[in-house]
């Protein structure tokens, strides 16, 4: 088990380097992009050529990466041109929210998710089955943005139940927790719809199994059987888990917009407004790298849990 | 040196009946004991196309987008504003409330009916040319990683899982306000954010045909690499990877829509419906229904994509 | 094997009698095995001709090997070392067509070995497609061939999931003749079948082996099969030639110890031949891991007869009778007076 981890994570240091590259590829590959803020169009294009060489633009690619990959890891993601900070100042104050929203709505949804899939698999055909199943799909299907205006109406826009927007940290909990539940409603249902699906299958799948029929015939209660049933069920969720929380986090730049949520999402909103790469790119790196260690969690528990898994980790 | 015996089969061995009594038996056996009678060939896609129709639900949410393709494939015709010019005092006119715009109108008093139809082309161009895309060079790259092994499946499939590492709609962000907001560039963006998925199943399920022994006896035919993997391969994938992509179909709109939501799809005045969510929804609470429709048309149309692609699954399930 | 160049023996056996030789043939598979590289010996210095018309059998228990050699004889998996001589010529890398074309194999699973999604005509023809016989040419030989194996012409459009078992594997029988081979290699091609069937098949492929003038390399680990279709046996374990000689010389008079064990389980329906009251012979043991083979002869973790010799030396074939050859030190003089010892 232990060789198994190492590997696991010797596995993930291409990975990071392949993201990496990859978001350096992105956003420094065109000229253009990386010296917005040094040219202007009164130069001509000697000076231009000029300004970008003495950016280093014009060096090769590896050494172009390298001299980005060594600044990066000292801290410096570059500087924000538009709002005249160090990106890595302006995500080091963001990224706490982002996180704690995508966590919040990745845990609510997942938590659903099983129960409703736990009731619909349980209840193959009937009438809670059906009511699940077209939840999910609604889930499944309706985009994040929709789904976020339609409730910051209902609730805050004509109810007024909830804030309109922004996060209230610091305040105390009572606010906080009530400026937490639009937005993490809007991610939880979408995870919650395919966490059901996931899980209902998969319930589907394990009562169907001899071994349950075992366990009945040696005298177990229903409701043992059916605790039975779900640790083993519950493999496939684990795996999902890692995918919606990934999901989550990206799709964090819709979800933080319409709620105004203080996270990277509302920064890279802006940023992509107002043509702002180094900012995309510092939020881009933050979440790949995060969801690579999403996974690389997800995985080694999975086959912590379930001895099956551990021959096809790699 | 002593020849070595021939030996052969003795002549009615397996049976004591005479030459004429076992070709009787054997034309009674062809008579009665055919696996199928009637016995006509059957092909594959026939009996899956059967199964799909029988499945009511998945015919309606086809049903649904064919009337959708036909709607904005004859728009020019039947819309009756221009889609793109608004009156400015006629702006966020509420539906069923005048004549003229059935839908009501937008913030900048365009016709909403007529961008909704307009809107649709947009859309399901960004449904289909990256599913489409990304299920060709999907394909190509997992059946070539799987048959050719070795270092190059190594370097493809590493390559499919560093791109697959950024969860989605962030890479396709990324990559679209790195090229530019256009149509054009989401479509890319789409496409490459669905290629690494599609070129998983077509890896895993290659790997399992390819140890098949039908594909051992087209290499002894003396058959190139190549032509194995068009005549042998890829029918037998096909399956498999069609299935998954139909489910493409309705996720590489959602993420279409969703880059058109934060502006970095078609330009305005295009009518991109998740544009028209975004810069519609400040009025949210004068003209809730306008905010609304284009995003309820992205969710109805996601739904019965979903629909159609689960119909289809089931009736691929239990065939081979 | 003495060490003749491989020129030297093509010389020797230019009497235009052998089909395929093989020499001291070996094919090593690099595994994994408790997370660390191992080496797979698959199949060892095997060497044994197949003359012209004649059937060689290759018998042996599951895991000897012989798929591989199957593989290996066709070309699907090239040999680690060792030479094979095909007409006389020596088959070197990539095969060429025409070498495709003369040497066939019929394959075990009547199932999948034909493609799901073509019909029956099309998977027969698709060998004639590859050496770019013209379409029509295509259809008359597919019909023709169907015919030979005695299926109904209408099957041609047919679908394999629509024919049973023993249809499947005369289909397989007639891709595999379509091209109008020299050698087909059988690689367990009745196992699958049941009983009835394979009485039918095995008919059916002596019927066509004179019509059409084939060499077979029959492999199976059915003794009875083999019996009846062999002029020739050879019997592998673990990967190496245990013994070679003429069916009925093997039937009458098995030489290595290997060799009578199996022969001394087969079921005899003839009453006056039973053995019923014999207590058959047993073999010790299960059959050692090919990644780590015992030292010497490998037969000798089970071999009642094992002496201090067999795990030293490897045993070299000798000639016991005529054309009857056997790789044991029973037959070698190895042996001294000394006793048995356990291994």
């Amino acid at each position: 088990m232990v060789r198994l981890t190492v590997r696991r994570l010797l596995y993930s240091i291409p990975i990071l380097i392949g993201v990496s590259v990859i978001c350096f590829l992105l956003m420094n590959v065109l000229p253009g992009n990386a010296a917005a803020g040094l040219i202007n169009d009164q130069m001509t294009e000697k000076e231009k050529y000029a300004a970008e060489q003495s950016m280093g633009l014009h060096d090769p690619l590896p050494v172009r990466y390298w001299s980005w990959l060594t600044k990066i890891l000292s801290g410096d993601m570059g500087f924000s041109q538009q709002r005249h900070r160090d990106v890595a100042e302006l995500l080091g104050q963001a990224w706490v929210n982002t996180f704690i929203l995508a966590i919040v709505s990745a845990v609510v949804g997942v938590v659903a998710g099983m129960l409703l899939g736990y009731y619909a698999g349980t209840r193959r055909g009937r009438w809670a089955d059906k009511v699940v199943s077209i939840f999910s799909l609604a889930g499944l299907s309706i985009p994040s943005f929709f789904l976020g205006i339609v409730l910051l109406s209902i609730f805050a826009g004509e109810m007024r139940l909830f804030p309109a927007g922004g996060a209230e940290f610091g305040v105390g909990i009572g606010p906080a927790i009530r400026s937490l539940v639009l937005p993490v409603a809007t991610g939880s249902l979408v995870t919650a719809g395919i966490t059901a699906r996931v899980m209902r299958a998969s319930m589907v799948d394990v009562m169907a199994a001899d071994f349950i029929e075992t366990l009945r015939a040696k005298g177990l209660s229903e409701w043992e059987v059916r605790k039975h049933a779900v640790r083993n069920a519950v493999a496939p969720v684990l795996t999902t888990s890692g995918v919606q929380l990934g999901y989550l986090l990206g799709g964090a730049v819709v979800v933080e917009t319409i709620f105004r949520w203080p996270g990277m999402g509302t920064l890279t909103y802006n940023a992509i407004a107002s043509r702002d790469l180094p900012v995309i790119q510092g939020s881009m790196l933050i979440v790949a790298f995060a969801f690579v260690l999403i996974n690389l969690i997800v995985d080694i528990v999975q086959a912590a849990i379930d001895p099956r898994v551990r021959g096809t980790l790699l | 040196m002593s020849e070595i015996v021939v030996r052969r089969l003795p002549a009615g061995f397996g049976s004591s009946a005479s030459a004429a009594d076992r070709k009787a038996g054997q034309r009674l056996a062809r008579k009665f004991l055919a696996v199928d009678d009637g016995a006509r060939p059957q092909a594959f896609w026939k009996e899956t196309g059967k199964r799909f129709l029988e499945n009511k639900v998945g015919v309606g949410a086809t049903l649904f987008i064919l009337l959708l393709a036909g709607a904005a494939l004859i728009a020019p015709w039947i819309a009756p504003h221009d889609p793109l010019t608004g009156v400015a005092t006629d702006r966020l006119q509420a539906p069923f409330s005048s004549g003229a715009h059935i839908l009501g109108t937008d913030e900048q008093g365009r016709d909403l009916l007529s961008r909704i139809m307009y809107g649709g082309r947009l859309t399901l161009i960004a449904a289909f040319v990256p599913t489409i895309a990304a299920t060709v060079i999907g394909t190509a790259i997992g059946i070539t990683a799987t048959m050719m092994g070795g270092w190059v499946q190594t370097v493809l499939m590493r390559g499919m899982d560093m791109l697959y590492a950024f969860p989605a709609v962030l890479l396709a962000i990324a990559v679209s306000a790195s090229l530019g907001p256009s149509l054009a560039n989401a479509l890319i963006a789409t496409s490459i954010v669905s290629v690494p998925p599609v070129a998983r199943v077509a890896e895993s399920a290659t790997r399992r045909v390819v140890t098949k022994e039908y594909v051992e006896a087209a290499k002894l035919s003396g058959a190139s690499p190549v032509k194995v993997a068009t005549s042998q391969i890829i029918p037998n994938v096909l399956n498999d990877i069609v299935v998954y992509a139909s489910g493409l179909v309705g996720v590489s709109m959602l993420i279409a829509a969703s880059l058109s939501f934060l502006g970095l799809g078609a330009l305005p005045p295009a009518p991109e419906w998740g544009f028209m969510l975004n810069s519609m929804r400040n009025s949210i609470s004068i003209a809730m229904f306008n905010v609304m429709l284009p995003g309820f048309m992205i969710f109805l149309t996601s739904v019965c994509f979903n629909l159609a692609s689960d119909a289809l699954r089931e009736a691929t399930d239990s065939r081979l | 094997m003495t060490a003749e160049s491989v020129a030297e023996v093509a010389a020797r056996k230019d009497d235009g009698k052998v089909l395929l030789e093989l020499l001291n043939i070996s094919k090593q598979f690099d595994v994994k095995h408790d997370g660390k590289k191992a080496k797979l010996s698959a199949v060892d210095g095997v060497s044994f001709a197949v003359r012209r018309g004649s059937t060689v059998g290759v018998v042996g228990e599951s895991g000897c090997g012989k798929s591989t050699l199957a593989r290996v004889i066709t070309g699907l998996h090239p040999a680690t070392d060792g030479e094979m001589l095909f007409n006389n010529k020596q088959l070197k890398g990539r095969r060429g067509k025409d070498v495709a074309k003369a040497m066939q194999m019929v394959f075990q699973d009547p199932h999948s070995a034909l493609n799901p999604r073509a019909t029956i005509g099309e998977s027969i023809g698709f060998p004639l497609k590859v050496q770019g016989v013209p379409k029509t040419e295509i259809a008359e030989r597919v019909a023709r061939v169907i015919a030979d194996v005695g299926l109904p012409a209408a099957y041609s459009s047919h679908y394999p999931h629509q024919l049973s078992g023993g249809q499947r594997q005369r289909v397989n029988i007639a891709r595999a003749l379509v091209v109008q081979p020299d050698l087909v290699v059988l690689d367990e091609a009745v196992s699958a079948l049941d009983k009835s069937i394979q009485a039918q098949v095995l008919n059916l492929l002596s019927d066509l082996q004179d019509a059409y003038g084939l060499t077979y390399v029959f492999i199976s680990h059915d003794l009875n099969v083999v019996e009846y279709v062999s002029d020739e046996i050879v019997v592998m374990y673990l990967g190496q030639v245990v013994e070679h000689s003429p069916a009925n010389a093997l039937y009458e008079r098995p030489l290595h110890p290997y060799s009578q064990v199996l022969l001394s389980s087969i079921p005899n329906l003839d009453p006056t031949k039973s053995r019923r009251d014999e207590r058959p012979d047993e073999l010790d043991g299960e059959i050692p891991s090919p990644i780590n083979p015992p030292s010497g002869c490998r037969f000798r973790t089970r071999c009642p007869f094992a002496r201090d010799v067999c795990a030293e030396e490897a045993p070299e074939r000798v000639e016991a009778e005529p054309h009857h050859f056997v790789a044991c030190h029973l037959y070698t003089g190895k042996f001294d007076a000394q006793q048995p010892t356990a291994v």
